[in-house]
């Protein structure tokens, strides 16, 4: 039990240091990025290490009552998402450095920055729902400066609506927390759920009128059909935080806070083949159309991107919805896939933003042969995105579908239907950003427009670099994180 | 069965050998091309290698469900005929582009990369494997159309891309009704299991939404539109792969459907019949109409696809009497390659000199040219079917197969009309083929005109090596067609599980000549009649021009699928997603109208000023009461209130 201690550390180091931080003021940009890059390797390490070799039991740090205490503990899913989180952060930091030259502001941010990530791991490790409704609602809190980082009219009113819409959700998961404490055994997380069926006979449509609703509450970070509009909005901040927090980061806590509302606080025994999943898949199938669609109208890169992070949150949340081990298998493959590749598109995009400072589709045109590097890593992620095979994604696809199909249920016909049509949406919204770049329409070019049309330096071509390898990696050998992610949705994990 | 690690070095060693020579390019680029020969040479020799073997070899895991390949048979034979194909074009290819040309280093890469992805379809063992590389394929080869980089270049190729990422999206939609109600994706267990299945229907839809990826690659009719322009844009060595192979992975996916899924099922051989007879003649007329020289060879390429259709639809008909039809098929399949790889290089060698393809433009370039002249005519005389040419072999096999179930019909005493309309129809089209290949071969070799200027050497010792080559197959399979063409037939019957012919084909018998005689009457009375009359005009100087007669309106991309999918469904989907977000839209405007509203009725707008209770100067109190604070505060009591009436 001693050592168990342990799991905090990753989540408390990146915290206190992340305070200390915002009271420092570098002089040398050299510096900064010193400690800031030693810290986060440093706790993205101890996460791992944590994660790998750490306990497993639960380990409860403070007690408010015999029901209501705070405990963490790293099974599975928190392992998945916990890993996936701190090498990405581990990434994101160094492209920060780089970007955020640009924006200024840099001790704040990279403060926040910080916080955030021990935020992040305190949803992952988190062993019940009070632990993860508390640190849910702190990430809204420390991501919030970071979305407002500009601070001009824009970055303030996304922020104000940021919040609104955080807030709105988190209030109503907290009633499916109040619920699950009133009718569950306990509020530890475990594979199956925690209700007490002798409480629960007679009040099963309440019940599952609350699961929707905790449901939609934490959707609203998921950005599920309709309270999805603070993430494009949201895309006014700085690249890097577009790209971990609203590509993987804050709205995959939305996901993982649905998986453990569904799997292991109410339990797929009571929700599947009831009108509360049909709810939840058609909300998933809408998002998932809708996304995609809005994103084929939306000119503007990072906005277009932000629309596609909206459609494809939902194929996760779809995979969920199935309520079968191999919905959930699929779900957690998009996600992580999805996470890498999505992160990977809004660098490319950031690096556009950041040399040429444009922003739109057609501002882009023949800039393919320029920045060979970062359009090929686009075209690469992009295809994996599409469900190009054999790049990342298309297995993902492939085992929601035939999970839905496997599933017997009407609505996941339709579902597979869905996944179809909006990966023909994705290429289309995809594939015209790279035929632009590669293969313009525009044969004669204004005075000026080559400016600064050039590859980024080192600090954001290794990243993208980095992860597009990982992607075809993953890709190609997905096996052993298949299994891995099988054990789990069949609580061995 | 052993494992034969031969299959996925013909697969991957193109790939990786594409990235190699990019390398390579970036600073020599004799050596490119040298290498990009060699190659595909080893690969040729590689295919060569499999034949006799049984070879089988999977990678269990790799993308997921992992690869499955297989190279016995027909899928030999179709490696053979690939790597043959690449070796000819990268050899022609290195002239083609000598001139002129930017982005060469970007052809040979994709063009390698091409070759792995297609030797992946054509020895694929499961269709989850297929589907790998067709979508590999699809994407490599769009480089490759859009070379050139024009306008037309790129319209044509974003055409071929939409229509073949379409397809293939459903076919994998198709995969995963076949995935869920068979279990597997392995073409063999497939079979069994459609065979033994009850209830075909969920099979039919499933197996047809397989079929439409297949068919858009095939360019059947109606999903035909990209092929005319992309072939006509390519550059002539893409081209040749285009009609050579390209399309043909399409009929790889249709044969592997409909010879063995459907396995002597005469529902879906009906349903490919017909869609082979429109896409026959359609392409047919298309062609008669052309005034390009390319276009010309790319609607014959799309007729030549229907007449192979026709073979396979009527070998599920057919049932087990299905030799002839499976002769035809794969025969006209094999045959079809090599003439158009002719015949696309020989286009490429005029436009390598004149830049033109217009037939106007390149009237009378090869009246001189001896060479060139014989090896279009050992294209054109293939294609049309005149016996002692390989086109006429095959030809007449899909003839013989549908005169075969006519008789069978009418043994039975059933009614054969809509088997002689088939009939008929295949003759017709047969007869446009001689009338639209003649037209073709008066314009550039017989006839008189400004191209004749072109003097002198027209082509290195290469290229004509190649060129010869791939022609004088054309009439070396045509003169002995018992040697070679019932060899490749015995070979890849296999893979349709089909039986010997009962007796031996005398091809050049009166009965089996006929069909080729009644085609090229047919052919001729339309040339003079039709193409002579109604598409030229005869000038002043007594000389003809070829002139378009092609109604713009019956472009069925320009006035259907661009219009529908360019402007009528985005605009519906982008207005039913704003009109569906725009209703929450809604209700969040009118609570804020309400939370916002002040003590005097004012509708104060969420200005930023009222943010937090410190932007705002005017005393700390009106920032609360006007602020967000209060909209939260308010908002939680609510909140608070609906919980505790859900709870009690």
């Amino acid at each position: 039990m001693e050592s168990s201690f342990i799991m905090l550390l990753p989540i408390v180091f990146p915290i206190i240091v992340g305070l200390g931080l915002l009271t420092v003021k570098f002089k040398e940009r050299k510096k900064r990025e010193f400690w800031v890059s030693a810290v986060i390797i440093l706790n993205a390490l101890i996460a791992l290490a944590v994660i790998f070799y750490g306990p497993k039991e639960m380990f409860t740090a403070f007690r408010f009552s015999d029901r209501l205490s705070l405990a963490f503990r790293v099974d599975g899913l928190a392992a998945v998402f916990g890993a996936m989180v701190s090498v990405l952060w581990i990434i994101t930091t160094f492209y920060a450095f780089e970007y955020m030259k640009h924006e200024g502001k840099e001790d704040r941010f990279f403060g926040f920055f910080t916080i955030t990530f021990g935020v992040v791991l305190g949803i992952a490790f988190s062993a019940n729902m009070v632990t993860l409704y508390l640190f849910y609602e702190f990430l809204t809190l420390v991501t919030m400066p970071l979305v407002m980082h500009a601070m001009d009219g824009k970055a303030r009113h996304a922020g104000k609506m940021y919040l609104i819409y955080m807030m709105f959700g988190a209030s109503l998961a907290f009633i499916g927390f109040i619920f699950i404490l009133t009718y569950g055994t306990s509020l530890d997380f475990v594979m199956g759920g925690v209700l007490n069926p002798d409480l629960v006979a007679g009040n099963e449509q309440l019940l599952r009128f609350v699961f929707v609703m905790a449901f939609f509450g934490f959707g609203v970070k998921a950005a599920v059909f309709p309270f999805y509009r603070w993430l494009p909005s949201a895309s006014v901040a700085p690249t890097p935080v577009t790209a971990l927090l609203h590509a993987v980061a804050v709205v995959k806590s939305g996901v993982f806070a649905i998986i453990r509302l569904t799997y292991y606080s109410f339990g797929t025994d009571f929700l599947r083949g009831t009108w509360a999943q049909s709810v939840m898949m058609i909300a998933a199938m809408i998002t998932i159309v809708f996304g995609s669609t809005v994103a084929l109208r939306t000119p503007h890169i990072k906005r277009r991107f932000a629309y596609s992070t909206i459609s494809n949150l939902s194929y996760i949340i779809f995979g969920v919805s199935l309520m079968t081990p191999a919905g959930l298998t699929g779900g957690l493959m998009h996600m992580i896939f999805h996470a890498i590749i999505k992160i990977t598109l809004f660098f490319c995009a950031g690096a556009i933003l950041y040399q040429t400072h444009r922003e739109y589709l057609y501002e882009v045109q023949g800039f393919g042969k320029k920045m060979p590097i970062v359009f090929a890593t686009m075209s690469i992620v992009g295809f994996g995105l599409i469900g190009i095979p054999p790049f990342a994604g298309f297995q993902s696809k492939w085992a929601l579908a035939t999970a839905a199909v496997e599933s017997r249920l009407p609505l996941a016909y339709v579902g597979t239907g869905v996944l179809i049509i909006s990966a023909l949406l994705t290429a289309v919204y995809l594939i015209s950003i790279v035929v632009a770049a590669y293969f313009p329409k525009q044969q004669e070019y204004p005075a000026g427009y080559w400016d600064g049309v050039k590859e980024p330096n080192k600090y954001m071509t290794i990243p993208l670099i980095l992860l597009t390898i990982a992607s075809v990696v993953v890709a190609i050998f997905p096996a052993p994180l298949v299994n891995t992610l099988q054990m789990i949705a069949n609580g061995l994990l | 069965m052993d494992m034969n690690l031969m299959l996925p070095f013909l697969v991957f060693f193109p790939m990786v050998g594409g990235i190699v020579g990019y390398w390579l390019g970036r600073n020599n680029k004799k050596a490119r091309n040298l290498f990009a020969s060699a190659v595909t040479a080893i690969v040729l020799l590689g295919c060569i290698m499999l034949y006799g073997k049984e070879a089988y070899f999977m990678i269990p895991n790799f993308c997921g469900l992992g690869l499955q390949f297989s190279g016995n048979g027909f899928r030999m034979v179709l490696a053979v005929i690939t790597a043959l194909v690449w070796f000819f074009t990268t050899i022609f290819s290195d002239e083609y582009f000598a001139k002129n040309y930017r982005n060469r280093n970007r052809y040979y890469l994709f063009m390698l990369l091409t070759l792995g992805a297609t030797l992946g379809i054509f020895l694929s063992a499961d269709f989850y494997t297929t589907f790998v590389f067709f979508e590999i394929m699809t994407f490599t080869s769009f480089v490759l159309v859009i070379h050139d980089e024009s306008k037309d270049t790129i319209r044509a190729a974003g055409t071929y891309l939409a229509v073949a990422v379409t397809g293939g999206l459903v076919t994998l939609m198709g995969l995963f009704m076949l995935y869920r109600i068979a279990g597997t994706l392995q073409i063999d267990l497939l079979k069994e299991a459609v065979y033994h299945a009850e209830n075909k229907r969920e099979f039919y839809i499933a197996g047809g939404l397989t079929l439409v990826g297949f068919a858009a690659k095939a360019s059947v009719v109606p999903l035909h539109i990209w092929l005319p322009e992309a072939y006509r844009v390519a550059p002539a060595p893409a081209s040749a792969l285009l009609a050579c192979v390209l399309t043909k992975t399409g009929l790889y996916g249709v044969f592997a459907l409909s010879g063995a899924v459907f396995f002597h099922d005469a529902n879906w051989g009906m349903m490919i019949l017909i869609f082979g007879v429109i896409t026959m003649l359609l392409g047919a007329i298309l062609a008669v109409f052309s005034v390009d020289l390319k276009r010309i060879l790319a609607c014959s390429s799309l007729s030549q696809i229907g007449f192979i259709m026709v073979g396979a639809g009527m070998q599920g008909i057919l049932g087990h009497h299905n030799a002839l039809a499976v002769n035809g098929s794969i025969l006209h399949f094999v045959n079809h390659s090599f003439i158009k790889l002719a015949l696309f290089m020989g286009a490429g060698v005029i436009y390598m000199n004149t830049r033109e393809m217009n037939l106007n433009k390149i009237k009378g370039f090869g009246k001189d040219k001896p060479l060139l002249k014989g090896i279009f005519l050992m294209g054109i005389l293939g294609i049309m079917g005149v016996p002692l040419w390989n086109g006429y072999i095959s030809k007449t096999l899909l003839h013989e197969s549908i005169v075969e179930y006519i008789h069978i019909l009418q043994e039975a005493g059933k009614s054969a009309t809509f088997f002689r309309t088939v009939e008929v129809l295949f003759l017709f089209a047969g007869g446009l083929t001689v009338a639209y290949m003649t037209k073709l071969f008066v314009a550039v070799f017989v006839e008189d005109g400004e191209s004749a200027k072109y003097k002198g050497k027209y082509m290195n010792s290469a290229s004509a090596t190649v060129l010869t080559i791939s022609a004088a197959i054309c009439l070396l399979c045509g003169i002995l067609p018992h040697q070679i063409q019932d060899t490749i037939a015995e070979i890849s019957r296999g893979f349709f599980f089909a039986e010997a012919p009962e007796h031996v084909v005398h091809y050049f018998s009166w009965v089996n000549l006929q069909g080729a005689i009644i085609s090229i009457c047919t052919g001729a009375v339309v040339y003079l009649f039709f193409i002579r009359k109604c598409l030229m005009k005869k000038e002043a100087d007594g000389s003809y021009t070829y002139l378009n007669r092609w109604p713009n309106e019956l472009n069925l991309e320009n006035k259907v699928y661009r219009p529908v999918f360019l402007t009528i469904l985005p605009f519906l989907g982008a207005l039913v997603a704003r009109s569906v977000g725009s209703i929450v839209e809604g209700i969040i405007v009118l609570l804020k109208t309400y939370i916002f509203n002040n003590d005097d009725g004012k509708v104060i707008p969420p200005e930023d000023a009222y943010f937090s209770l410190y932007s705002h100067d005017a005393g700390a109190r009106s920032g609360f009461r006007e602020g967000l604070a209060k909209s939260l505060l308010f908002f939680g009591i609510g909140v608070t209130i609906a919980m505790l009436y859900m709870l009690l």
